[in-house]
């Protein structure tokens, strides 16, 4: 990767801006309540936008077809998990096995 | 005010031992969530080794941006080698939500030095918010060094994570044929599934998830940030019945 730096220089930047920049003191305005609501959908939006390509289109990157794949069956398997028990770690636990379980199977 | 809180509570007990307990008190809670992003710290590791980052290119990404989504998705961009431009807003939109979050620091934050605020901002991360802001609410009063202990404590369990990929992926090549990537897919649903509180939430991930499905098809690069931007727009207009959000 020839440009890392750059692009390590300019991530470090972009996030410490976004974490700093309410509670620096030159800046004076308010997020409005509207701001508020709309950022309050960022982390659901962007972390589904991340999961459901790797469930629905994980088979992709194998040789095995969408209705063998270990990543749809595991994946729905996780999201009625999720549903059921509040412990986050016990779901991805249970989980990651039931994948390595059903890629050894299928 | 809050210094008042705090010179009150030192009258009672002595300075350092509330210290070290406020210290304890922030590592046990933000603990379990640390733990549960183990799997994710070490495939961010082995990735960028995967992708042909050197180690300590791969450690410093960890070290100096500290935000596992933004680290992932642009290590896939580089990966599939995307342009800089994609890696940058696909990051600002992914880090957009800290925005938020700095937001609600500010009030309590404020007055603090220059060294103190940066030191928070530069540990704000999701899980540290969720504890810090359950900390407030129990307490009545925010603790720069609880906020900071917890954020400090999530950032060795996130770095040595990304160390422990960094070394399995020099010597076990193709690690994310192990499952490891179903295991970012297993955190995320873990963690958005019971985040879905109200109507539009549900609309914002299905509208996000939907379209980053089909563009991820046809135009890889800047599916995510489409997807992220329609989601939230989706949820955003979404007509609310009672206000949830105040």
């Amino acid at each position: 990767m020839d440009n890392f730096w750059l692009v390590l220089g300019g991530m470090t930047c972009i996030t410490f801006s976004c974490r700093y920049l309410f509670l620096s003191r030159i800046v004076s305005f308010e997020l409005s309540a509207r701001i508020k609501r709309a950022l309050s959908f960022t982390a659901p939006a962007v972390l589904t936008a991340m999961w459901m390509p790797i469930v629905f289109l994980g088979h992709q990157s194998s040789e095995v077809g969408f209705l063998n794949s270990p990543f749809l069956y595991a994946g729905l398997l996780t999201v009625l998990l999720s549903l059921k028990i509040k412990n986050t770690l016990a779901v991805v636990s249970i989980g990651m096995c039931t994948f390595a379980i059903l890629s050894f199977i299928l | 005010m809050l210094n008042q809180t705090d010179v009150d509570c030192n009258l009672v007990t002595s300075p350092v031992t509330s210290d070290v307990k406020t210290i304890n008190r922030a590592a046990m809670d933000i603990m379990p969530l640390a733990l549960a992003t183990v799997p994710w710290g070490i495939l961010c590791g082995s990735l960028a080794i995967n992708i042909g980052l050197t180690a300590i290119q791969a450690q410093l990404m960890s070290l100096l941006v500290f935000a596992g989504a933004a680290q992932l998705a642009s290590i896939t961009i580089m990966g599939a080698a995307g342009a800089i431009s994609s890696i940058f807003s696909s990051t600002f939109v992914i880090s957009s939500r800290h925005l938020l979050y700095s937001a609600v620091f500010r009030e309590h934050v404020r007055q603090r030095s220059f060294l103190v605020r940066c030191c928070i901002a530069f540990f704000l991360t999701d899980e540290m918010f969720a504890v810090t802001c359950a900390y407030i609410q129990k307490h009545k009063t925010f603790s720069a060094l609880y906020a900071i202990s917890a954020g400090i404590t999530f950032y060795v369990v996130w770095n040595a994570s990304t160390f422990a990929g960094i070394v399995a992926g020099q010597y076990i090549p193709n690690l994310e044929s192990l499952g490891l990537e179903f295991a970012i897919a297993a955190t995320f649903i873990a963690i958005v599934i019971p985040s879905i509180k109200d109507k539009s939430i549900l609309i914002a991930v299905i509208v996000s998830g939907l379209s980053a499905l089909v563009l991820s098809i046809y135009i890889p690069d800047s599916a995510l940030i489409i997807a992220t931007i329609g989601g939230m727009l989706a949820g955003y207009f979404t007509p609310i019945k009672e206000q949830h959000y105040g």
